[in-house]
């Protein structure tokens, strides 16, 4: 019998092998110092490369032995563990590619405007109608951060051709 | 007589009593908002302790904790939905006192019941921190590593779900805590050409990103919970029923403690246990789960106690237990204070500012719950749709004023991404975390025992110290490789028998 969460974990075990593989690549172009030690700077990520591999296998192979291969016979129910994300793969990036945008635009735009845009856009993602209130609350979160962080704090906060 | 000067020196000359309002308001208004742990709420004030003096930033981030815990009630007991998850078990008689009409009082039992917690939590926390920090005296570079492998093994093992899971988080968070100059031989490691990764990555980048921006992209596209409708005011509880608290709050201080003191344990888990205690010595048990003033006053008490005991590890040996003492070793590290006897002597300002914060937080709690209170119901009755806006906003702000790079917004986000994926995947973040906080003590020491020893792995088996802490190590994980090995047994029998 199939465990339902052998798929997510077979996924998981081989995303640990990958990285363990890629870090332990990346072990290559250390240097060797004339300061080194009998470790060197490279010998405990190597034993932190190895090491992952071998966790990463033997969670791969207990997906395997949980069934993770095996062709799920009917469509299974939908996962109830409390720390499962809500929100599905495309959604959750989406959410991230605001914040993703926002490090793009602001250096062009400046902070007040960037964040006027930033709150407005996750807001009308997260649902909330496109409406004249939206506007009023992005622009006025803006200007309540910015008089916080520039004005009352005097932390800097990025600059932009405008503003 | 020593401490107690630094502690007058400090009320009267420096801001202390207002950084510590300022943290237990933070605290309050961050725990009160469903989703936004404990230790979220500190992540997103860690960037703005940067500038701080370090007695300033220490005490705003442990009373931010302080109120936090009291602030997760609120949602527990009006909308049924825990602000923090220690506030979880307060739902159960919280929110049952609500469809009562008892409200106020239930938001006044947890108010006074934290306020209790955290006294007594404090007076743990000040007199085992210190004797205990002495033991770490004793400690050689090989007792260090071994430190370190025992955190990170005890928390792997201790976090729900798979030890090998959890394993596998704190090698990657040691990995990323390898990123950066070599601290013996000053090579240049996983830097990829960047400057910006000369210095390594920030454990604060880490914590925001997986702690604050990946809980913003689960909780994407979630609807609003619904809001209060009514009046809500505080009401304290009597003379009267403050004797009738009395043994559920001494049942929450005395799981708080040990829980604390468990690395793992947390304000949950004391919270739960103190519930189901307090119910089996109550002398009207029949009423828990139907508006029980003891079934909020004793999980209230045990986890604002534990906000105290939890950081008798973390001073002691600088060994976090929670997430939330993870954060707070991060403000530890920022301004260069390493936790353990050196504290002390060093940096006592410090730690008496922390005692001293923690008690002004506590006693404020009162008045500050009260006043804060309507705030607080009004930022609950908020669009959640603004208010991750809002959120995202302030996190972005947040990281930009540490050095004002854009690369470390860029490292935030995709520490959200690798947050997010970890949930999916079931795997722990505490580990992670950890790793990357530990990481630096576990190579150092690793590295520096060896070059005592010349290279010889024997060292660490000379030193009685380490040998205790690994053999521990090695405990831990195999009780609980043998507690999954006999869980899975169990369920494929039951699968064979259904």
């Amino acid at each position: 019998m199939r465990d339902q969460s052998a798929p997510k974990d077979l996924a998981g075990g081989i995303t640990v092998l990958a990285i363990a593989a890629l870090y332990y690549w990346a072990t290559a172009g250390i240097a060797e110092s004339t300061l080194s030690d009998e470790v060197g700077a490279g010998g405990l990520p190597r034993i932190l490369a190895i090491t992952l591999a071998g966790l990463g296998l033997v969670l791969t192979l207990r997906a395997i032995r949980a069934g993770a291969l095996v062709p799920a016979g009917k469509p299974e129910a939908e996962p109830t563990d409390d720390d499962e994300p809500r929100a599905t793969l495309p959604r959750a990036l989406g959410f991230l590619a605001f914040g993703a945008a926002y490090v793009a635009l602001v250096p062009v735009i400046g902070y007040l405007p960037g964040v006027a845009l930033l709150i407005g856009a996750v807001a009308l993602y997260e649902g909330a109608p496109p409406n004249w209130r939206t506007v009023a609350i992005a622009i006025g979160g803006a200007v309540l951060y910015w008089a916080i962080f520039v004005r009352l704090l005097g932390v800097r906060q990025p600059t932009g051709w405008f503003f | 007589m020593h401490s107690l000067g630094i502690a007058f020196d400090l009320l009267t000359g420096s801001p202390i009593v207002f950084y510590s309002i300022v943290g237990l308001i933070w605290g309050i208004i961050g725990g009160s908002l469903p989703g936004i742990s404990a230790s979220i709420t500190m992540a997103l004030l860690l960037p703005f302790t940067y500038g701080m003096a370090p007695v300033q930033a220490i005490v705003m981030l442990a009373c931010t904790y302080i109120g936090a815990e009291y602030g997760g009630s609120i949602p527990a007991i009006l909308i049924r939905t825990p602000g923090t998850n220690s506030a979880a078990a307060t739902v159960i008689d919280g929110y049952e006192m609500k469809r009562q009409g008892r409200a106020g009082e239930a938001l006044g039992i947890s108010l006074w019941s934290g306020v209790i917690g955290s006294l007594f939590g404090l007076l743990m926390l000040i007199m085992m921190t210190e004797p205990l920090s002495w033991v770490a005296l004793a400690f050689k570079p090989t007792s260090y590593f071994a430190l370190g492998i025992l955190g990170l093994s005890v928390i792997a093992s201790m976090t729900n779900g798979s030890l090998l899971k959890g394993l596998a988080a704190a090698v990657v968070g040691l990995m990323i805590s390898t990123v950066g100059t070599d601290p013996i031989s000053g090579v240049t490691r996983f830097t990829f050409g960047s400057p910006e990764l000369l210095g390594g990555v920030e454990p604060v980048l880490i914590m925001i990103g997986v702690f604050a921006v990946s809980e913003l992209m689960v909780q994407s596209g979630s609807r609003d919970l619904g809001g209060v409708n009514e009046q809500v005011r505080v009401r304290l509880p009597s003379l009267d029923m403050m004797n009738r608290l009395k043994r559920s709050q001494f049942i929450g201080c005395l799981l708080g403690t040990f829980e604390g003191l468990t690395p793992g344990g947390g304000g949950s888990i004391a919270a739960f246990l103190s519930y189901n205690e307090a119910k089996r010595w109550s002398q009207e048990p029949a009423k828990f789960g139907k508006g029980s003033e003891e079934g909020v006053a004793a999980p209230e008490t045990a986890n604002n106690t534990v906000a105290s005991t939890a950081l008798i590890p973390l001073l002691s040996f600088g060994i976090p237990s929670s997430n939330s003492t993870a954060v707070l070793l991060g403000g530890l590290l920022i301004h260069g204070l390493l936790p353990g006897p050196r504290l002390f002597e060093q940096n006592a300002d410090v730690v008496v500012g922390l005692y001293l914060g923690s008690f002004i937080a506590t006693l404020a709690q009162i008045i500050v719950g009260i006043l804060l209170l309507p705030v607080c119901v009004w930022l609950v009755n908020r669009p959640r749709a603004y208010l991750a806006g809002f959120i995202l906003a302030l996190i972005l702000s947040g990281i930009f004023t540490l050095n004002t790079s854009f690369f470390d917004l860029g490292i935030a986000l995709a520490m959200g991404l690798v947050g997010y994926l970890m949930r999916r995947a079931g795997y722990p973040f505490l580990p992670l975390i950890l790793g990357v906080v530990l990481g630096h003590m576990v190579e150092s020491s690793y590295r520096r025992s060896l070059l005592l020893s010349g290279g010889d792995h024997m060292i660490f088996l000379e030193d009685p110290i380490a040998v205790g802490l690994l053999l521990a190590s090695t405990l831990f994980v195999t009780l609980s490789l043998f507690r999954e090995f006999r869980d899975a047994r169990q369920a494929r029998l039951k699968d064979a028998h259904a």
